[in-house]
């Protein structure tokens, strides 16, 4: 199940859209079959990922998490270290580069965290596209130092208002306005799950990620044991995992958002959780968190990004063939994982990504220590300091906020405000 | 034209309430509406503007379950025994509790045909089937954007009625009908299909230029527009959906 056949990944997959965009859909799909074979275009994109996003990234050998938690050798992929921040940039600049060799001058996109729609705008920036990026209004608010940067970028960010407000609602007002503007705009959707042609799509230009890893390890003779990637709509983790897929010695190992609690509405769990079933939304048929009717249920978690009811039809499928085990992290390992490996490692994991290092922290015993587990952090934590902050120094944060907007609103230069206290 | 336009009419289940919502339908029928098509609020609803998805969301936040909506249409059935009532909704609810099951209680509430814009007609779930088996149709619905060997094909599929989307997007935007809205409307009927058109038709000028190259004429956000604005007076909505029914249906 390396690819789909017919858009269909077993019993996901699928295109289950109104016929308004069945026709875009087939148009990128004929013109990413083209594409993913032309030489010129895959060369471009090659130099990019150079030059541009920095690849390839380290494969980072943690020495000290490795001694602390006993068992397997600690490997960290740091993906995070790409341009942007995150590995959502392959992927945007993937679509980025293929939209415009289709003609389109207008790019749309939806995003959580704000990864996703950074990435985007940074793309669009660098190639020349006009780029406006949907966002969920809560979203919106828990994730501004990214909304920041998109408008620097020459983004426009659109708060969604519909709905929960959320991811899955920044993905609908993107399909509306496609719908509406198809003929001279691309749609670069985050994660890989939508209709088809986008699983195969997203997980192809997110490969890189996997490849990198199987030369490195080759390189260096590492022995995986088991690979963990966090999984929200899964884009990271089938990237990570999409070279290993046949590889039957490697556990691969997604970690979903656990929230509070195994609760309906706590968590974002759709391989663990009871609450799931097979559905039919946002144009895809998947797992996702859905009440007996059919509609969607609240999702909770601390990351953003990992803050949705459906997942990719791959990782379903590949779940319920067994061949990738799911497990569920709580907020509080999410937050535990950050602090761990900031500390021991000098590496600032984002939220998401500390689901599958939490995950690592839990099973890195079960291995011998010849045995290598390598973990996804697919974006670093910087993003995040509105969210850990209140969390690892609430005091000094709140301080801070005060001073900030005394300082804005009396209109005071930086230099001239008032101390904070201590020096 | 002084012939009566069939109509049909859209309304959101429930929306603002189960009795407003029974008010507004009692005043499309006196208006002249033939056909009630009756929208069972989903949590993501992406083909719809943001005047029917905020009434959705409305509905269901007070927790309203798809058994209210059937039980909404089975009032409107005991009331109206002759006039037609499709149901319109988002895959999600018909696949969740399964195709058939949901088709079977479909039926038992009085719907006669059922549009889920989101199960392609090619790739339905099992939705044409079901809807044979209870006595319903499956309305697909054509988008002027299609390739034309999709379109073609879905011309040439046998089915009764095709709902034409007469504008590229979604509900909720007037629609502005020339040449290329007829051409299309050509090619959606030309394997035999009656048309249901509509998208974006506001105004009896534009009922009378599509009134004759359809079975009916299709309208929804105007009256989801009425309810919303006059939901605190229902003498008024009452009124202006009937004034605008019979505008649309030049009676």
């Amino acid at each position: 199940m390396t690819s789909s056949v017919d858009g269909f990944f077993g019993q996901f997959g699928g295109k289950y859209v109104a016929e308004v965009l069945r026709r875009p859909l087939d148009e990128l799909q004929a013109a990413f079959e083209h594409y993913m074979k032309d030489d010129a275009f895959l060369k471009e994109l090659h130099i990019i990922q150079r030059d541009y996003i920095g690849r390839e990234t380290p494969l980072y050998f943690a020495p000290k998490a490795t001694e602390l938690l006993g068992g397997a050798q600690i490997y960290i992929k740091l993906e995070g270290l790409a341009n942007t921040g995150a590995h959502k940039i392959n992927n945007a600049m993937g679509q980025c580069l293929l939209a415009k060799r289709m003609g389109k001058t207008r790019i749309i996109a939806e995003t959580g965290a704000g990864q996703h729609g950074l990435a985007t705008a940074a793309a669009c920036a660098k190639l020349g596209l006009s780029c406006t990026v949907y966002m969920g209004e809560i979203d919106v608010r828990r994730q501004q130092p990214n909304v920041a940067a998109m408008e620097l970028y020459g983004a426009k960010v659109q708060p969604v208002t519909s709905g929960s407000r959320t991811l899955k609602d920044a993905v609908n007002e993107a399909m509306r306005d496609w719908a509406a503007n198809f003929e001279n705009t691309h749609y670069v959707l985050g994660s890989a799950l939508g209709p088809a042609p986008y699983p195969d799509m997203v997980r192809e230009f997110q490969s890189v990620i996997g490849k990198e890893v199987e030369k490195q390890c080759a390189e260096r003779n590492i022995e995986i044991g088991a690979m963990l990637a966090c999984v929200g709509g899964g884009s990271n983790a089938i990237g990570f995992f999409a070279p290993f897929l046949e590889k039957k010695g490697i556990r691969l190992i997604g970690a979903e958002a656990g929230g509070i609690g195994p609760g309906k509405g706590e968590n974002a769990s759709r391989m663990c959780s009871t609450a799931a079933r097979d559905g039919i939304m946002q144009g895809y048929k998947s797992r996702f968190l859905l009440d007996e009717d059919g509609q969607a249920l609240p999702t909770r978690s601390i990351s953003a990004g990992l803050d949705y009811c459906g997942v990719g039809p791959q990782l379903a499928a590949l779940g319920r063939a067994g061949r990738i085990e799911f497990t569920s992290i709580l907020d509080r390992e999410a937050l535990e994982a950050v602090s761990f490996f900031a500390k021991n490692e000098g590496i600032l994991f984002a939220l998401e990504s500390a689901h599958a290092g939490a995950a690592a922290m839990k099973i890195a015993k079960e291995f011998n220590p010849h045995k290598a587990i390598i973990i996804n952090m697919s974006g670093r934590g910087d993003k995040d300091v509105f969210i850990t902050s209140p969390v690892f120094r609430p005091s000094e944060w709140k301080q801070f906020l005060h001073a900030e907007i005394e300082r804005l609103e009396n209109n005071k230069d930086i230099h001239d405000t008032n101390i904070m206290g201590g020096c | 034209m002084t012939e009566k336009i069939k109509l049909m009419s859209h309304l959101v289940a429930g929306y603002p309430t189960d009795d407003l919502a029974f008010l507004a339908a009692q005043a499309l029928v006196r208006g002249g509406a033939d056909i009630l098509e009756i929208q069972l609020p989903f949590s993501d609803p992406s083909a719809d503007g943001p005047l029917i998805q905020t009434a959705c969301t409305e509905v269901l936040s007070r927790n309203y379950r798809v058994a209210d909506g059937l039980a909404f249409i089975s009032r409107l059935r005991k009331t109206f025994p002759k006039i037609t009532i499709y149901l319109m909704s988002y895959g999600s609810l018909v696949y969740t509790p399964g195709v058939a099951n949901f088709c079977k209680k479909a039926a038992a509430a009085g719907v006669n045909g059922m549009i889920i814009p989101d199960l392609p007609f090619d790739n339905d779930e099992g939705l044409t089937e079901n809807c044979l088996k209870n006595g319903m149709v499956n309305i697909p619905v054509a988008a002027p954007s299609m390739a034309s060997e999709r379109l073609e094909k879905l011309a040439n599929s046998g089915f009764p009625y095709i709902y034409a989307a007469l504008r590229t997007g979604i509900t909720g935007r007037q629609t502005s009908i020339d040449g290329s809205t007829l051409a299309f409307l050509e090619k959606v009927k030309s394997g035999g299909s009656k048309v249901y058109g509509g998208f974006g038709i506001y105004t009896g000028q534009q009922a009378k230029t599509l009134a004759s190259k359809v079975e009916a004429v299709v309208a929804g956000s105007v009256f989801v527009k009425i309810i919303a604005q006059d939901q605190n007076n229902p003498e008024l909505m009452e009124k202006e959906i009937t004034e605008k029914a019979r505008e649309l249906s030049n009676i």
